[in-house]
């Protein structure tokens, strides 16, 4: 699944705040992050194809969440220097 | 109590520092900012909630949960910090929930909170969510060193401190009282707005038999499911008229859904009474601070009362906007965390459903 971003840094970003937490069936999911230029690329393999579709609506739902919270904040983050 | 007085290792802050707290391990999304002044005194800038309430006779479950806290999450913060009239850039750290509680919605918050922290380069702190419930009653009542009675729908512990550790002197064996009493909620219909547990209070209320109940009591800790398994039974009862209505002139032995919730809040508010009473002879404590969602319902506080009046002691009680989970007990608990020195790495910033209150080390206190 390739996710685009407004930046790499955002991008980068959401690699990081998703990748803290761990698949609930680590030796059924595997799930690789990265990120190409602007784009968060992941790539799932499951054993079933229910786990692909449990997995993939879990990640888009979180990175769903990540996208809107940096759409809300990510201005004001940058008007500062820190 | 004996010993010499230990100075606390926390000394007066040499600035102002902020905290951004985020909650949301169960039905109550909270976000709230706090401000820790050189003269040693906190105050709340801000504490917004906004809770998740289900239609009557149905509990929330965790994959909804998560969906509302998802939804709410950023209204909450950005309605936080414009009500405390700072910027996420004046905060020091941001301190969110890293449990007990339930996984998905503690997940969800936890995910704003990393890329909160990554967006403004503030250090993140977790936060045992009983341990805010505690930092946050002990500074609202400044009681000096109670026993804590923690009764919220997850949890029901009974607490003392001693050398920088949140000792459990007793908790209940299989379910929490405020699900006991939520769960009955949902049994006989009523509704979740504002909170199940205020509706059973007045109910109760209007209560005018006690009906017997098992009072279960173990030593210093308490079971409830048994009660609630036979309160619910006795609405199955041929006695029970869910309509308030008496069949006729000879319908004497009759009981009424308010009396059920009578006789249940009198049954298990006087178990947790004997259970707090039992803590505070053993350790010679006078004063006792109920915090967590039902030390909201004054009954409890009264009865309470009673007993430590008897004892010559004194109850330390908020109101339910720092009783019921909020973002700023989550503040207020990271905060005095974070000035010790204690951070959250990103890589740690994970939320787990069972954190025991004794695992966390209160460096704050002597």
């Amino acid at each position: 699944v390739r996710i685009p971003f407004a930046t790499a840094h955002h991008a980068s970003i959401a690699k990081q705040v998703i990748e803290v937490d761990r698949e609930l069936q680590p030796q059924a999911v595997k799930r690789v992050l990265e990120v190409q230029d602007d784009v968060l690329v992941a790539t799932f393999s499951t054993l079933t194809v229910r786990l692909a579709r449990l997995t993939l609506n879990a990640f888009l739902e979180n990175v769903d969440l990540v996208v809107r919270t940096i759409s809300e904040f990510g201005a004001d983050s940058e008007r500062r220097p820190t | 109590m004996p010993g010499r007085v230990r100075r606390s290792p926390l000394k007066s802050p040499e600035r102002a520092y902020l905290a951004l707290g985020l909650e949301g391990s169960a039905n109550k999304l909270g976000a709230g900012v706090i401000k820790h002044d050189v003269d040693g005194s906190s105050t709340v800038l801000s504490n917004v909630r906004h809770t998740y309430i289900t239609p009557p006779g149905e509990g929330f479950l965790p994959r909804d949960t998560a969906l509302h806290h998802r939804e709410w999450a950023l209204k909450v913060i950005n309605d936080a910090m414009k009500n405390a009239g700072v910027s996420i850039h004046d905060v020091d750290c941001i301190c969110y929930t890293k449990g007990p509680g339930m996984g998905a919605p503690l997940q969800s918050v936890a995910l704003v909170a990393r890329t909160l922290s990554l967006l403004y380069q503030k250090p993140l702190v977790g936060v045992n969510h009983c341990v805010g419930h505690i930092e946050m009653g002990r500074e609202i009542t400044g009681a000096q060193n109670p026993v804590v009675l923690y009764v919220s729908g997850g949890n029901t512990q009974v607490i003392a401190y001693s050398r920088q550790c949140y000792r459990i002197f007793g908790e209940t064996l299989d379910i929490a009282v405020g699900n006991c009493l939520d769960r009955f909620a949902r049994v006989i219909n009523l509704s979740n707005d504002p909170s199940p547990g205020y509706n059973i209070e007045q109910e109760a209320k209007k209560g005018r038999r006690l009906l017997p109940l098992p009072y279960a009591t173990k030593g210093m800790d308490v079971s409830l499911s048994g009660i609630l398994t036979s309160t619910e039974a006795l609405t199955l009862d041929k006695r029970f008229r869910a309509d308030n209505q008496t069949r006729g002139p000879e319908d004497q032995d009759v009981f009424t859904p308010q009396d059920l919730c009578f006789s249940l809040q009198e049954t298990v508010f006087a178990m947790l009474v004997e259970i707090t009473e039992r803590a505070m002879a053993h350790i010679g404590s006078k004063e006792v601070l109920i915090v967590g969602g039902v030390g909201s319902n004054e009954r409890l506080q009264q009865m309470m009362g009673i007993m430590a009046h008897e004892r010559g002691g004194r109850v330390f009680a908020t109101d339910e906007r720092f009783c019921i989970d909020n973002g700023i007990m989550i503040a207020q608990a990271g905060l005095l965390s974070f000035r010790m020195g204690h951070q959250t790495p990103l890589l740690k910033s994970t939320c787990t459903q069972r954190f025991r209150t004794d695992e966390v080390h209160v460096a704050w206190r002597a």
